[in-house]
């Protein structure tokens, strides 16, 4: 969202504010707290917020001495005053009501209502979920606003999911600035591995008033990665470094970068564009009265802004400038995929994740998820998948669905600034996709189609994308932030459509300025033969016409060519150093590569490594000993040259198991072989299932539901299980860590499961694991419960309830065969 | 509010190269079983990797003994300068005699934690061996900042124990909120707790090691067999402290 939008919607206390959210006028913060408060006696692990309520003079005083160093800000002593961290001792209100009065009793101009991280992890890593963050810190907005804050401060952020959470808290209960500041670790990144550029995108794209860095380093270090903010944000960017380093002289606590030496620091930064600024740990009065006297004598210096297309997920931004074209991987989409639509239905997304990841390594740059099948809860489901791929890629999603509440549930709580696909002419579309994007600070892809269809011209498709960018300019969303899809049709049906689509993406780039297009390439193709070279042929004329972003299956060859191709020829690829790296050695056969999954059956003709045993059976047998799982498709692809299904399974892949299973038994084999051979098996399973093809007649033994429960998350073991349950035939549904009851129940209710394996690693999460059973007793009275877990013992597995006990996944596999076989 | 706090914490980077190879495969459960070359490369590659993704910092304070007493009928030591406790026989009995107290936090950093959630989605074997090496590495860090609690006592003329960690004996999970917040350990490592008190990263370790008058009968007679050895500030100066 833009500066000045941004603006219009907020409660800012006086004119000079305003400016200084405009960038006209620079602002100075306070220096550190904590240590001003440890100077004066606080004990380490003391919680410094309840001084607001006992010692309320002791904190004006540190407040009064910024004031009287020239700080235009002060910022309230409530860093860790949220209900989790405050526990009993105080309540929420009670200490922000305290905390600004003893701010206000210092005359400061502005009060800055402080809030800092939650101290829990959250989701998918921890066990904090995104809302209930944001209750945390919708409490903390309501009960500052409410004290009569001037603005918020959203400091030493380390995760951009939880900033995120702490934004949407203010903007969503406050009309109040809110700034917000991240910190970072001598490498640039943030603890999660966040970047400069993608926080100050993300944060100031989803309404942050100014954006910028604090605590983490000293100021000399700091000033680079502020600096690197700088062409990412239109809004104000803040520093707040700390005094460098503690060290002890002489006895005494010293930070070692003195006010002069910060100063001149800050002096570079504030050069470089930087409009407000204070100090984080170590800062004292002194300091910011060096930084009064920079401040005094000083104008915001001018600034430039990159023209470009962003998106970003928590580790990596894509950014496209003017002339650059980008590659959006189509292949997470169940639409005419087999596979896909299994993986969806089933819940097993190994497929999905082995095509994202197969995307990244092909050249994708930003992955489409598309969760769109009747049958399945498309919201649940596409949550699971955006949180399961933020864990397995770094790319930025481009959230796909016709259900703007899908949409709004994914790219809320996404730690990045996501791409939505899509909205389109209809005025029903515009009304809820735009201000949805708007309000979550995505980028946007615009159909070009509303409620008389796809214009068959390219005057007509240019009517409907000047209709959505009207629409996308009320609502703030700058332009370079809307892609328009002018939409491909078969040429095989009307042999004039190519050019319509190509001519329309001119018209939009010439009359549309800053707006970028997009395009799903292959239904250019349909109906005709060998579509990978019409595809190919059209992508590259689309490049010609102005295409931005082409949505494609990157692992077609033929495509990636295209894209490295123009992107040398239109200059993007500088000096063509990437096409030369990759391309000296091509011959002229492009091949269509395999994407993962759909075709990746190992051809019958690779050859047998040297050394093994000429019999495909016993190959294969002693392949799951040794946990081989690489040779292991062309083996079994052999041994089902003579042999059936249900030979390879039960003659070769079960003896070979159970054999694996008793030398694990008797310590002949460790965890890690116990393992590898489950992953062969796996592999020979995975053969047979791909030669049966669809509706085959080796079906599995039954549903068993895995997962840890709640508030644990520790997989291993349960991840063990899993592999050795799906060697033995078991269709397993992996719930994942971290697993609320109701889920487990929902789950087993709805598909009447037979079997749940439950574990929990640490006495703390026991307890869940005995809620979860009691639900399960209540609810769905014909399940079996096995559970298992380093802290669990037979004794232990009775009192919480559960009909077995299984000390290892071997034992867990025989108990499944006992409940179900 | 008490007397003013010793030197506030900062973080220090440690510099962990290697893990026993050993090491990794006993947490695996190893026990001379023979293994193929493909699994004993496998094993090597995921050990490389694991290092490679492992930043091994931590925070180390030294506390006075203030105090000790009773809370509840069970014993309590109180450290000056902090709010922390640490309440129970096991470590009322670790601790007999000391005269100040070391805490440590390290951790291998969240990248570790990262990259283990992505093998749980994509490589349960390698998951395994990466697990077990990042709790070998992280065993690397704590020694490494027991070496600076080392290190902090020699200069005082004191001497160390070994270090005990909160769920150990008697010693409550419970006392890991304020430990980690005497030691900054949310804003300097980036350590967060969970409600059922499980860190994160979860490859994080919480000790305190007693410093005492007199050398210690479970100190190492020589440098030999020091896990801290690889990290220690006296025998980089020449001395030693046994």
């Amino acid at each position: 969202m833009t500066a000045e939008k941004n603006l219009r919607a907020r409660r800012v206390r006086d004119e000079r504010l305003a400016a200084v959210l405009r960038g006209e006028e620079l602002l100075l913060f306070d220096g550190a707290m904590g240590t001003q408060l440890q100077e004066r006696g606080l004990a380490a692990g003391e919680l410094p917020e309840l001084l607001c309520l006992t010692d309320p003079e002791k904190i004006s005083e540190v407040h009064a001495a910024y004031v009287a160093a020239g700080a235009d800000v002060v910022t309230t002593n409530t860093f860790g005053a949220n209900a989790t961290k405050l526990g009993d001792a105080a309540n929420v209100e009670e200490v922000f009501a305290a905390a600004v009065s003893c701010a206000r009793a210092a005359r400061p101009r502005y009060v800055a209502a402080d809030i800092g991280p939650t101290g829990q992890l959250l989701e998918p890593m921890g066990t904090l979920a995104f809302d209930d963050a944001y209750e945390l810190f919708a409490r903390q907005v309501r009960a500052a606003d409410a004290a009569g804050a001037d603005l918020f401060v959203i400091e030493t952020m380390a995760d951009l999911a939880e900033a995120k959470a702490a934004l949407l808290a203010v903007r969503e209960n406050s009309d109040l600035p809110a700034f917000v500041t991240m910190t970072f670790q001598e490498d640039g990144r943030t603890f999660l591995g966040t970047t400069p550029e993608v926080a100050a995108v993300t944060l100031s794209s989803l309404g942050a008033d100014a954006v910028g860095i604090n605590c983490s380093l000293g100021p000399r270090d700091v000033a680079p990665l502020v600096e690197r903010m700088l062409p990412w944000t239109s809004c104000p960017v803040m520093a707040q470094a700390n005094a460098g380093l503690p060290r002890v002289v002489d006895g005494e606590t010293r930070y070692d970068v003195g006010p002069e030496e910060f100063a001149v620091c800050v002096a570079d930064m504030l050069d470089a564009g930087v409009g407000v600024v204070g100090g984080c740990c170590g800062t004292t009065p002194a300091h910011v009265a060096a930084l009064r006297a920079l401040l005094d004598v000083r104008r915001p210096a001018p600034r430039s802004l990159r023209d470009c297309l962003t998106v970003a997920g928590p580790q990596r931004l894509v950014a496209l400038a003017p002339g650059q074209v980008g590659v959006i991987g189509e292949r997470i989409n169940p639409t005419g995929k087999r596979k896909m639509k299994e993986a969806l239905r089933s819940g097993n997304h190994d497929h999905v994740i082995a095509e994202a990841m197969a995307q990244e390594r092909a050249g994708a740059q930003i992955l489409d998820v598309n969760a769109g099948l009747p049958e399945i809860d498309e919201r649940a489901v596409m949550c699971r998948l955006v949180s399961e791929l933020l864990s397995v890629t770094t790319l930025p999603l481009q959230i796909d669905s016709s259900d703007p509440a899908v949409v709004e549930a994914a790219v809320r709580s996404y730690p990045g600034k996501p791409l939505v696909n899509s909205v389109n002419g209809k005025a029903e579309s515009l009304a809820s996709v735009v201000p949805l994007a708007a309000r979550y600070g995505c980028a946007l892809v615009g159909l070009t189609l509303d409620e008389d269809g796809i214009p068959p011209t390219a005057q007509g498709r240019l009517a409907v994308a000047r209709k959505i960018v009207a629409a996308t300019d009320a609502a703030g969303i700058p332009r370079p932030d809307v892609a328009i899809d002018c939409l491909a049709m078969a040429a095989s049906t009307d042999q004039t459509a190519p050019r319509a689509i190509l001519d329309a993406i001119r018209l939009v780039k010439a009359e549309l300025p800053g707006v970028r297009t997009v395009l799903g390439v292959s239904n250019i193709s349909f109906g005709l033969p060998f579509r990978p070279l019409l595809n190919a042929t059209f992508l590259a004329a689309a490049f010609g016409a102005g295409l931005d972003l082409a949505i494609i299956n990157p692992g077609v060859r033929r495509m990636m060519d295209v894209v490295d191709s123009w992107r040398a020829l239109s200059g993007e690829d500088e000096r063509a150093r990437f096409y030369v790296e990759h391309y000296a050695d091509r011959s002229d056969a492009p091949a269509a590569a395999s994407s993962a999954g759909e075709k990746n059956v190992e051809p019958a003709t690779a050859p047998a490594p040297a050394g093994l045993l000429e019999d495909p059976v016993e190959r294969a047998r002693a392949l799951v000993l040794d946990g081989r799982a690489e040779p292991m498709a062309s083996a079994m692809s052999e041994v089902l040259l003579a042999h059936d299904a249900l030979f390879a399974i039960n003659e070769v892949l079960v003896p070979a198991l159970d054999e694996v299973g008793r030398r694990f038994e008797a310590g002949t084999f460790f965890l890690p072989q116990l393992m590898a051979s489950a992953e062969a098996a796996k592999a020979g399973f995975e053969t047979i299932r791909a030669a049966a093809g669809p509706g085959d007649a080796s079906a599995g033994k039954g549903e068993v539901v895995v997962c840890t429960v709640r508030g644990d998350i520790h997989d291993i073991g349960k991840n063990i299980v899993r592999m050795l349950l799906e060697n033995y035939g078991f269709d397993v549904i992996d719930l994942g860590r971290d697993v609320d009851p109701e889920v487990v129940v929902r789950t087993v209710e709805e598909r009447h499961v037979r079997l749940v394996g439950l574990s929990a690693l640490m006495t703390t999460t026991v307890p869940a694991m005995a809620e979860t059973i009691e639900l399960l007793r209540e609810r769905a009275p014909w399940c079996k419960v096995v559970v298992g877990g380093a802290v669990l013992t037979p004794e232990y597995a009775q009192m919480v309830g559960a009909d077995f006990y299984a000390k290892d996944a071997t034992e867990t596999a025989r108990i499944a065969e006992q409940v179900l076989g | 509010m008490t007397s003013p706090s010793p030197a506030p914490p900062a973080r220090r980077s440690y510099d962990v190269r290697s893990v026993e190879r050993s090491e990794v495969l006993r947490y695996l459960g190893y026990a001379g079983q023979e293994l193929t070359p493909e699994l004993d490369a496998r094993i090597d590659g995921v050990v490389a990797a694991c290092l490679a993704a492992c930043r091994p910092q931590g925070v180390v304070r030294v506390f006075d003994v203030a105090g000790r007493g009773e809370k509840d009928g069970v014993p309590v030591i109180r450290l000056a300068g902090t709010a922390l406790e640490l309440v129970g026989c096991s470590i009322d009995e670790h601790l007999a005699g000391a005269v100040a107290v070391g805490v440590l936090a390290a951790t291998v950093g969240m990248g570790v934690e990262a990259e283990l959630r992505r093998l749980s989605l994509t490589d349960p074997v390698a998951q395994v061996i990466f697990d077990a090496s990042a709790t070998a590495a992280v065993e690397r860090a704590a020694d490494a900042a027991e070496a600076d609690v080392v290190a902090q006592a020699a200069a005082r003329g004191l001497f160390c124990g070994s270090r005990f960690s909160p769920g150990y004996g008697d010693l409550p999970l419970s006392t890991q909120p304020v430990l980690l917040d005497t030691l900054d350990a949310g804003r300097l490592l980036g350590i967060r707790l969970s409600p059922a008190l499980l860190m994160s990263p979860t490859k994080s370790v919480t000790a305190v090691v007693g410093l005492f008058e007199r050398p210690r009968p479970e100190a190492h007679a020589s440098c030999a067999g020091c896990p801290c050895c690889d990290f220690c500030v006296l025998l980089r100066a020449g001395s030693t402290c046994h």
